[in-house]
């Protein structure tokens, strides 16, 4: 037990201290996790409330697929978009692999269904009343838009801040997508598994202190949003 | 007894659930600032109705007039006439904000200044005394609040028609006296108000135009008196006995 209290220690003064591998391995994950949200949220939430109101042929198998990608696991994302971006894939031009870019496409790739499928269902569950009433005040096709999104405000947040908890705590993507390398594609999860096993164990237990902060104020916020609306 | 002039007319006017017709109106007149109000029992038509001549629902057959002009079902041409309309649903919905927001918010929709919404809101929550409800969010409201919270939202934009559902059922007595009072001086002022109750005492104190719905059709479209002199009962005895037999 001694080893693990001395390394919890020396973990506490690491953070204290803005050690700056520490610094510079967070200010990444954050960065590609925050991107990869972004982009997953623009594409997502406009996905997700054309997949709640329209109706088409095969919506239901659709919808069990999206259902199904909810549970992608990392590796199998990076695996899949490893194939394609690798030096003999159809987009190995690009020259994504073991980059941050390559990273962030792979993170898009397992949010997205997370971000579509969330979306979806807050818009689902408001109450239907809400179109005929919008059309009765005299509101326009925009402002009824408008007000349906104001009114899933707190489910749409909640899906965006999921899709984040999943991106900043995931590994198999990081790591197959972005080789772990030093000061350009380092997260916080790829570090914690690489440094361990060097036997820098105070240092993963620093970095996994920190996710589990972050893990933890992303789990507020879910759970404050998600209450948010029946206040 | 001179009759009034119509402001509302709807001809031939069809609706369609799936394969079951719901609505079969010939010919119906709503008349100008007039309490109009539209009876019958469960399930006869009487939303469904509503939701077309209020023009929420503008999926029907058949031919709307609005003073005498041909009403067509382009969007921007419903949404000047929506606007110069409310309507009181039985089950308001009120958005998430403020008790404030939610009746200031058929202004801003209209882009009215900040300053003019919060001048009228004030105004009128006094005069509805809900001022002591502005601040809550609408979760927070009763059912009652609610209601009264929705009649205000309804009446900020001073509709020309006003269209209501029902508007007693969350209210208790001294509200729905309050209500009723207001709803006669806005036609006192020249609203026109089409009504939908089960209430024999709002019809026979309130009630100028009667229209009797029956599983879909209609059955009278008259003023009051004129259904009264048609039967050897006196007052609402003769409306209630052809509310039964609706």
């Amino acid at each position: 037990m001694g080893y693990i209290w001395g390394g919890i220690k020396q973990a506490i003064a690491l953070i204290i201290q803005l050690d700056p591998e520490v610094v510079e391995i967070v200010w990444t994950s954050v960065k590609l996790s925050t991107i990869s949200t972004l982009l997953a949220s623009i594409i997502g939430i406009p996905g997700g409330i054309a997949v709640s109101k329209i109706d088409f042929k095969g919506k239901y198998l659709f919808d069990t697929i999206l259902n199904t990608l909810l549970s992608l696991p990392t590796v199998v994302v990076g695996l899949a978009v490893y194939s394609l971006i690798s030096y003999r894939g159809p987009l190995g031009q690009l020259e994504l692999l073991f980059t941050g870019k390559g990273i962030i496409l792979g993170q898009v790739i397992l949010i997205l269904p997370i971000i579509v499928a969330l979306v979806r269902n807050a818009i689902h569950e408001i109450d239907d009343r809400i179109y005929d009433t919008a059309i009765s005040l005299g509101a326009t096709g925009t402002q009824r838009f408008r007000l349906l999104i104001s009114e899933a405000r707190y489910g749409i947040m909640g899906a965006v801040v999921a899709g984040y908890g999943r991106v900043i705590g995931e590994v198999g993507v990081s790591m197959m997508l972005g080789g772990n390398i030093r000061r350009v594609t380092r997260t916080i999860t790829t570090a914690i598994a690489l440094e361990t096993n060097k036997g820098r164990f105070s240092f993963g237990i620093a970095l996994g202190l920190i996710l589990l902060s972050i893990s933890f104020i992303v789990n507020f916020l879910i759970y404050y949003l998600q209450t948010g609306d029946k206040e | 007894m001179k009759k009034k002039e119509i402001i509302l007319k709807a001809e031939n006017v069809t609706k369609y659930y799936g394969q079951e017709k719901v609505l079969d109106i010939e010919q119906f007149n709503l008349y100008q600032n007039a309490f109009n109000f539209l009876l019958g029992a469960n399930g006869s038509g009487k939303t469904t109705l509503l939701r077309i001549l209020s023009l929420v629902d503008k999926d029907y057959n058949g031919q709307l007039s609005y003073c005498g002009k041909e009403i067509n079902k382009q969007e921007s041409e419903l949404l000047n006439l929506r606007r110069k309309f409310s309507v009181i649903w039985q089950e308001p919905y009120l958005y998430n904000k403020s008790v404030a927001d939610n009746i200031g918010l058929p202004l801003k929709l209209r882009k009215k200044s900040k300053n003019c919404i919060k001048n009228k809101v004030a105004e009128l929550a006094k005069e509805l005394k809900i001022s002591h409800l502005l601040d809550k969010n609408s979760k927070q409201l009763s059912g009652g609040e609610k209601q009264k919270v929705s009649i205000a939202r309804a009446l900020i934009t001073e509709p020309e028609i006003l269209f209501i559902d029902e508007p007693t059922t969350n209210l208790d007595y001294k509200s729905n006296q309050f209500f009723n009072e207001l709803f006669t001086k806005l036609v006192a002022k020249g609203v026109t108000i089409l009504l939908i109750t089960h209430d024999l005492y709002q019809i026979e104190k309130l009630a100028e135009y009667i229209t009797i719905l029956k599983q879909g059709k209609i059955v009278i479209n008259e003023h009051k008196e004129q259904v009264l002199n048609e039967g050897e009962l006196e007052g609402n005895n003769i409306i209630g006995q052809k509310l039964v037999f609706a």
